[in-house]
C-alpha cells in the first residue's frame, strides 16, 4: 500500500491558488525529493501529508485514511514532519525532554520512553547534550534535535523540509546517512529541497513543481540530468551532470549520463582505456 | 479570542475625508471620544456617543472591519456584562449595560484612530510633538511585526501539532498548558529576530544623526481645525455638564425610568 496518496488536490490561501490539482504517491522504502522554485507550493503540499492543511478539493490519504477524518495528532503518528527552522519547534528545558515530548503525547509506555530517547540521541550524536537547554546548542545540533524529536516515535513516513539549509558539509553527510538508514528500514522519506547535489545523492525519485503544479516526476537521474526540465523549475543541474553535458558538447562521447563524482570518474576511465587500447 | 480582534486596529488604505485628516486632529478626536466614554455612565447617552462614532466610521468606510473585530470581542463583552450584573447590589441592568456600552465606545474610539492612521503618520505626529525617534521607530516596528508574529505563531502551532500535541481539542486546563508550549518558542524566536533587526538597522546607519528630516511634512488644513474644535467642544460641554450638576440630574431622570 502507498504510504501517502495525494489525489488531485487543490488548495488556496485567501483565494490565492497555491496547489492546482496535485497528484502524488509516496511509497515505503523510497526517498522522494520534492523540488522547485520558491513559492511553487512545496511546503503547502507537505503540510497536507499530516492534515495540518486540508485540501479544498481532492483528497489526501495516509495509509488509506482520508486526512479530513482524523486529527493532526493522530496522523502525525504515521507521518512525522520536521520543519525548516529549529527555532520554531524547540521549547523544552532539556534536550532529553524535547525528545520525550512526542512520546508522552502519544502515550508510550513509561519504561519504553527512556530506552527510545537513549536510542535516538545516540543515533543523532546528541547524547552528550542530554541535559542541556535546546537553545544552547549550535544550529546544526538544533537541526538534528528537531529530527530526533520526530524520529523518537518511529513514524513510517518522515518528511524533512529543507534539511540541508544552513548545514555544513559534515552535518549534511550525517543527514544523508540517516536518510539511507531509514530507507533500509523500509520507511518512506520525503525531502523538500533546493539542494540539487543533495537530491542527486539521496533521492530515488524526484518531483518538480512549478507554480502549484507538478510538471514532471520520475527517477532522480532522469529528471536531474535533463537540462530543460531543471531550468523550468529554476534549479541548476548537479555539477557532475552539467560537466558531463559540457564534455559531450565538446565531442567527448560519454556512454552514460553520470550524476555523481565516482560515476563521472568511471565513465572517463572507461573512455581513456578504450583510447589506449 | 483570536487574532480577528486585531482587525479593528489594523490600518486600511482608503481615500476618505477621515483618512486624509492630519494625525494630530485624529488624535484629538480619539481623546474626545475616550474622554466622553469615561465621563458618561448611562447606557442611553453612551449609545448616542457610539452612534456618533459609527457615523465617523461610516464616513471612513470602515464599519465592516469594526464589526468583524466586535465579534471577536464578544466573549469579553459578555464577561464585562456578566461580572457587573452579578456583582452589583442595585441598578444591575442599568449599570452593567452602561459598562458594556462604555467598553464598546472605548474600543471603537481607538479603532477609528488606528484604522485610518498609517503607522508612519502616527510616528510623524509623535515626532512632531517631541517624542524621540528611537521610541517612534520602536512603535511603528511593533505594529509592522504583528502580521509576522501571527504567521510565526501558526508555524509554531503546526510544528507542535506534528509532534502529537492536541491543540484542536481538550479542556480549559489543557488549552492553557498548550499555550505555554506555544509561547516558549515564539518568545525565543522573536527575541532572536529583534536582535537581528537591531543589527540590521545599525548596519544601515540608524542612529548616525540625531535629527532626521521627514520625507513629508504634516499639514493642518481646514477640516483638521474643524475636527479639533468639535472635539474640544465635546469635551468642554461634557465637563461643564458634570461640574454644573446637569449630568447628575440626567442620570437621576434616566434611573427612575422603569428598567426591568
Amino acid at each position: 500500500m502507498d504510504a501517502v496518496v495525494v489525489d488531485r488536490v487543490f488548495f488556496s490561501y485567501d483565494e490565492v491558488p497555491v496547489l492546482k490539482g496535485v497528484s502524488l504517491r509516496v511509497r515505503l522504502g523510497e526517498v522522494l525529493a520534492i523540488m522547485g522554485e520558491n513559492g511553487a507550493g512545496k511546503t503547502t503540499l507537505i503540510r497536507h501529508f499530516n492534515g495540518l492543511l486540508k485540501p479544498k478539493r481532492g483528497r489526501v490519504l495516509v495509509f488509506g485514511v482520508d486526512t479530513r477524518e482524523v486529527s493532526v495528532a493522530q496522523l502525525s503518528r504515521k507521518v512525522g514532519i520536521v520543519f525548516q527552522n529549529p527555532d520554531h519547534q524547540l521549547f523544552a528545558e532539556s534536550v532529553e525532554k524535547e525528545v520525550e515530548f512526542a512520546l508522552r503525547n502519544m502515550d508510550y509506555p513509561e519504561e519504553g520512553v527512556k530506552e527510545r530517547v537513549e536510542q535516538v540521541l545516540r543515533l543523532l550524536d546528541l547524547e552528550k547534550y542530554r541535559s542541556r537547554s535546546p537553545y544552547s546548542l549550535s544550529v546544526g545540533e538544533r537541526k538534528r534535535l528537531t529530527i530526533a524529536a520526530i524520529l523518537s516515535y518511529d513514524p513510517d513516513v518522515l518528511v524533512l523540509d529543507e534539511p540541508t539549509a544552513g548545514q555544513d558539509f559534515i552535518n549534511k553527510m550525517r543527514i544523508k546517512g540517516l536518510i539511507e538508514s531509514l530507507k533500509a528500514q523500509r520507511k518512506a522519506v520525503v525531502i523538500v529541497t533546493h539542494d540539487v547535489e543533495f537530491a542527486a545523492q539521496t533521492a530515488d525519485r524526484v518531483v518538480l513543481m512549478v507554480s502549484g503544479e507538478i510538471v514532471c516526476e520520475g527517477p532522480a537521474r532522469e529528471i536531474l540530468t535533463a537540462p530543460e526540465l531543471v531550468m523550468k523549475s529554476r534549479l541548476s543541474m548537479p555539477q557532475i551532470a552539467y560537466s558531463a553535458l559540457l564534455l559531450r558538447r565538446r565531442g567527448v562521447a560519454l556512454p552514460d549520463t553520470p550524476m555523481l563524482p565516482d560515476e563521472l570518474c568511471s565513465e572517463l576511465i572507461k573512455l581513456v582505456r578504450q583510447n589506449v587500447a | 479570542m483570536s487574532l480577528r480582534v486585531l482587525e479593528a486596529f489594523k490600518f486600511r488604505r482608503r481615500n476618505t475625508v477621515i483618512h486624509l485628516l492630519d494625525p494630530r486632529s485624529k488624535f484629538m478626536l480619539l481623546v474626545a471620544f475616550t474622554g466622553a466614554s469615561l465621563m458618561l455612565s448611562d447606557p442611553v447617552t453612551l449609545t448616542v456617543l457610539l452612534i456618533g462614532e459609527l457615523v465617523v466610521l461610516a464616513v471612513a468606510k470602515a464599519v465592516r472591519e469594526w464589526h468583524r473585530s466586535l465579534r471577536g470581542f464578544s466573549l469579553i463583552l459578555i464577561m464585562v456584562f456578566a461580572l457587573n450584573y452579578l456583582s452589583l447590589p442595585s441598578n444591575k441592568l442599568f449599570t452593567s449595560l452602561a459598562m458594556t456600552m462604555r467598553f464598546i465606545a472605548l474600543t471603537t474610539a481607538f479603532s477609528i484612530f488606528f484604522l485610518t492612521t498609517t503607522p508612519d503618520e502616527l510616528a510623524l505626529a509623535l515626532e512632531a510633538s517631541g517624542v524621540p525617534r528611537d521610541y517612534t521607530l520602536m512603535f511603528t516596528m511593533s505594529l509592522r511585526f504583528v502580521p509576522t508574529l501571527a504567521r510565526d505563531l501558526q508555524v509554531v502551532a503546526d510544528a507542535l501539532m506534528s509532534r502529537g500535541l492536541e491543540l484542536e481539542r481538550g479542556g480549559i486546563r489543557d488549552r492553557v498548558r498548550n499555550y505555554v508550549y506555544l509561547l516558549v518558542p515564539l518568545i525565543v524566536y522573536e527575541l532572536r529576530r529583534s536582535l537581528m533587526v537591531a543589527e540590521a538597522l545599525e548596519a544601515r546607519g540608524f542612529g548616525l544623526s540625531k535629527r532626521v528630516e521627514p520625507y513629508h511634512e504634516l499639514r493642518f488644513g481646514l477640516p483638521d481645525y474643524a475636527i479639533t474644535i468639535l472635539s474640544l467642544a465635546l469635551l468642554l460641554a461634557l465637563a461643564y455638564a458634570h461640574l454644573s450638576g446637569y449630568y447628575a440630574r440626567v442620570l437621576e431622570y434616566l434611573l427612575q425610568l422603569p428598567w426591568p
